[in-house]
């Protein structure tokens, strides 16, 4: 029998039924929601491929058990950008070349987003080691890290327009 | 950003007078040649837009999963589908009764699509079920029966070639998939010739792609025909390995390629994703999509070859190099793949770097009940420069010679010929030497030197593509110009990651003087694009920007002659800039004339036999098809790269950490800057991977955990300092002076790392990778388990 589950889901509420209880939010977004901007690398929670933002943390999707989602609220990909243009930290990646074939792209874009969010001024070491976090086969790391840097000073001067 | 075009035979008005000595076009270089031009496609993959191979979704579309074989080799002794039909939501479940029952493979066919009474190593694919979601189809899968007869495997080089062994396939005695030699120069007259000579065995070990998607397919029949989405690296090679693999006509198969999310070699169609797909898609009447977990990634991908060399190397006193020696076995696994091109390439190759008088090699590629491998960026130089440069670093230290020296006094230069025929063009080898040792602040370190802290230098040579699949190296793109004044670049070549579609739009845009944003370059299709060998041996640049680039040319000649029709001018005044056809004021006139690009298109359309405006152009890699001897020129364009590392090891533990490293790269000419850094910066961090990190304990012929959690992949955090330079340099035969750059920046670093280490702490590891426990024993007990081989005589 069919689980009721509502949560908020890049700011809408939303209310799906789950057949399989043990069914993980990985499943859920790429399945029955039709989000496939969060990608499955591993399934083990390991390659951070599938990184979302579930109350204000970064964690895997794969890992999530979508049945103890109710009531939380959970950031993908797809809430970044929108009509009003790219998020900063997506735009980073794009101007500093921050991804080569871009499966691991969404994932780590979703972890410097969250760091940004907790800490919008980090120094080096929290930016080491939140891309630490995630793999990447392409880059070897340099101009995702470039992006991350980037990404903080367009977040700065995005804030300092806004004031 | 200006995308001035000057066709210098055509302008009148063009400012500049291209200096003599140069080759025409490097005078002229368009200022969107050599600028961080902005990936085409960095937009679609930063908002997750982009579609690859699992984010394709097809009406009633099911899912698969495949039954492998737990044992190395066995017998199939009886399959038993009956349980997993009957599971709800099963639509169709097939066994190698369900195929053409043909072998396929890209050189020995040796593979069947599905397994026909024997399995062969752990991993095999034996049935595959589809079913309305992936949990279904999985839970199917475990529902099939095998009846297995386990038979003798063998799980090592040594056990394959081993008197009276096991034989994984009746038809190759010994073992022996292939195997070649030669003697080129003499090599016993020049050891005998030597002062110094030194030998020894390294072996390299199984690396796996980990491209972090997956192998992926969605196929769908209409009557007679299947489409197939693949996230493959070269769609039009592998069509035809499939059609075979089917059993059906070449027409039968149409390949498309999603994006790919990371290539190496691992997406180049050697497996059996694919054609299973297919198979499962003809029989349950409908589309289905297959997707690999990364269990199955790690069991029955194409992973890198472990190679065990011995080499020997003939010196002059004052280290002049004589002879080098090669006898090599390479562990093919069960099935053959591309391992027999890669056992040529890994023998060669790594020839064409120092002025040899004689070489002479043998080379064996040996079936085990193991995962199949096949090819890994570098194709088999990473094994090779890995054994071969251990050898030059033990003689540069028996000389007494500084690594970079050495290397100066041995290393090729343009006009050089190989012992293979290797008709070494332009080549800055000597220059990235230099380079690659000041930026790691050679001879500073080695003045001051730090305890437990080594320096090391390796240098490589790569091709801008090869000539292996027939006596074709060549690439062909059509340039369509539209009628809303954009250009769209019909070219077969795809998209893996490496910047290929931007690097190919900056060509077109410089020929034609539109904006990279006004153009379009599609993905292949076999239907639809160009033929094309795909991504594979660094040729992309090379071999399709040429194409490409006398496309476009082509299709502006057209574009300059309508226009000229139109305006009523010579096309010799004509020229086009950011998107508009100039020419200057008509006589009794002071106003310039411009002419959008769509405009001149659409006029030549919508008129009595109105005309299209489409170029064409083909390139032909300029070089020789080589013989069975692997004698031949295989490339038109050699690159070169010299890298320096310096590390440190902890003596209390054998820890190593790469401190530093610098690599200078001989590419030709840089198109597009941070998109080639980012192919040395990803090529060391993957040869990290290969030196340090990336391995599996192993158990009955498999690791014994296939998954992220053991098997290590560089992270962030375990990367070096880089420098990563480019030498002045250019090819004349490439596109604006641009050579391949996608693979080379790999192959000497897990032979620099273990220099580096013999250098830190007199330690030398004879197999990759270099672990900690390795270096401590070493240290620790020199003389007992870590070391094994004769270094020197």
């Amino acid at each position: 029998m069919a689980v009721p589950l509502r949560f908020r889901l890049n700011h809408e509420d939303v209310e799906v039924h789950l057949d399989d209880p043990a069914a993980t939010l990985l499943d859920l977004l790429r399945g029955g929601l039709g989000l496939t901007g969060t990608k499955s690398g591993c399934a083990v929670g390991y390659c951070g491929a599938c990184t979302v933002i579930v109350d204000g943390e970064a964690v895997p999707a794969c890992l999530q058990m979508a049945g103890l989602l109710d009531g939380r609220e959970v950031r993908t990909v797809e809430d970044l950008s929108g009509p009003g243009g790219l998020d900063p930290v997506q735009e980073a990646f794009v101007a500093c070349a921050g991804m080569q074939c871009g499966f691991c792209t969404p994932g780590h874009v979703m972890a410097v987003r969250a760091l940004l969010d907790k800490e919008p001024d980090p120094d080096e070491e929290q930016l080491r080691q939140t891309v630490d976090g995630n793999y990447c086969r392409c880059t070897g790391y340099v101009k995702i890290l470039d992006s991350a840097r980037e990404a903080v000073a367009l977040e700065r001067a995005r804030a300092g327009e806004v004031r | 950003m200006s995308t001035a075009h000057v066709p210098a035979a055509r302008t009148a008005g063009a400012p500049q007078a291209p200096a003599p000595e140069l080759p025409p076009d490097r005078a002229v270089l368009p200022a969107v040649i050599g600028t961080a031009v902005q990936r085409v496609d960095a937009v679609e993959k930063v908002t997750g837009r982009a579609a690859y191979a699992a984010d394709v979704r097809l009406p009633r579309m099911l899912h698969g999963a495949v039954v492998r074989s737990p044992h190395a080799h066995a017998r199939i002794v009886s399959v038993d589908t009956s349980l997993a039909e009957r599971l709800p939501g099963v639509h169709a479940v097939v066994t190698g009764a369900d195929t053409a029952r043909i072998k396929w493979g890209a050189f020995r066919p040796d593979l069947y699509p599905l397994a026909l009474e024997k399995v062969r190593y752990v991993g095999d694919e034996i049935a595959a079920v589809a079913a309305v979601d992936v949990e279904t189809a999985r839970r199917a899968a475990e529902l099939v029966r095998v009846e297995y007869e386990v038979l003798p495997a063998v799980l090592s080089l040594d056990e394959a070639l081993a008197e009276g062994a096991p034989l994984v396939h009746d038809d190759a005695a010994g073992n022996l998939a292939h195997e070649f030699s030669f003697d080129r120069g003499g090599a016993d007259a020049w050891f005998d010739r030597s002062d110094v000579i030194v030998e020894g065995v390294w072996q390299s070990t199984r690396q796996w792609h980990s491209s972090i998607e997956t192998i992926g397919c969605t196929a769908e029949w209409s009557q007679d025909r299947v489409t197939l989405w693949v996230n493959t690296q070269t769609p039009f090679l592998a069509r035809q390995r499939y059609a075979t693999a089917l059993g059906m006509p070449l027409r039968a198969v149409r390949v498309v390629q999603t994006e790919v999310g990371g290539g190496f070699g691992g997406k180049s169609g050697d497996d059996n994703t694919s054609v299973i797909c297919a198979i499962l898609a003809r029989k349950a009447g409908r589309p289905v999509q297959l997707v690999n977990t990364r269990e199955e990634e790690f069991l029955a991908s194409r992973p890198r070859i472990p190679m065990r060399y011995h080499v020997r190397l003939g010196f002059t006193s004052d280290g002049l190099v004589t002879a080098k020696d090669i006898d090599m076995i390479a562990d093919n696994g069960a099935y053959t793949g591309k391992a027999q091109a890669v056992l040529g390439a890994a023998t060669v190759r790594h020839d064409a770097l120092f002025n040899y008088r004689a070489v002479r090699a043998r080379s064996r590629l040996v079936y085990t009940n193991l995962v199949p491998t096949g090819a890994f960026r570098g194709f088999g130089n990473p094994s090779a420069d890995w054994a071969v440069g251990q050898a030059w670093d033990l003689a540069a230290t028996r000389l007494g010679i500084e690594p970079p020296d050495l290397f100066l006094l041995n290393a090729v230069e343009a006009g050089s010929v190989s012992p293979h025929n290797h008709r070494i063009g332009s080549c800055e080898l000597k220059q990235c030497i230099r380079r690659a040792a000041k930026a790691i602040g050679w001879y500073e370190k080695r003045a001051a030197p730090t305890p437990n802290r080594g320096l090391a230098m390796g240098v490589s040579v790569h091709v801008s593509g090869r000539r292996s699949f027939g006596d074709y190296d060549g690439s062909s793109a059509m340039v369509r110009l539209a009628e809303d004044g954009r250009a769209v670049v019909i070219v077969g070549e795809g998209e893996i990651g490496t910047g290929a579609r931007t690097t190919l739009a900056q060509i077109a845009a410089a020929e034609l003087g539109l904006p990279v944003a006004d153009i379009t370059v599609t993905r292949p299709d076999t239907d639809l694009t160009t033929h094309a060998l795909g991504a594979l041996a660094s040729r992309v640049t090379y071999v399709a920007g040429n194409a490409v680039k006398r496309a476009a040319e082509h299709a502006c000649e057209q574009l300059l002659a309508a226009a000229a029709r139109q305006l009523d001018r010579p096309a010799s005044e004509l020229w086009v800039e950011d998107g508009v056809v100039h020419a200057p004021p008509a006589a009794g006139d002071d106003t310039p004339v411009q002419v959008p690009v769509g405009v001149v298109v659409r006029a030549e359309l919508y008129r009595p036999d109105g005309q299209p405006i489409v170029g064409m152009g083909a390139f032909d890699n300029p070089s020789e098809f080589p013989d069975q001897s692997r004698f031949g020129n295989e490339s038109g364009a050699y690159n070169f790269v010299a890298e320096a590392a310096e590390v440190e090891v902890d003596p209390a533990t054998g820890a190593v950490t790469v401190l530093e490293l610098a690599a200078a790269v001989d590419c030709g000419t840089v198109l597009n800057p941070p998109l080639a850094q980012g192919q040395v910066e990803g090529a060391i961090a993957q040869g990290l991977g290969m030196a340090i990190t990336e391995r599996f304990a192993w158990a009955d012929g498999a690791p014994t955990r296939p998954s992220f959690t053991d098997y290590k992949l560089p992270t962030a955090g375990v990367m070096p300092k880089l420098h990563v330079e480019f030498a002045d340099s250019y090819e004349p035969t490439g596109p604006y002076g641009a050579k391949g750059v996608g693979e080379i920046a790999l192959d000497p670093v897990p032979s620099i790392v273990a220099s580096a280490v013999a250098d830190a702490v007199g330690v030398r590891v004879h197999e990759l990778p270099i672990t900690a426990e390795k270096i401590y024993w070493g240290i620790h007990d020199p003389d007992g388990r870590a070391r094994e081989e004769g270094e020197s005589r």
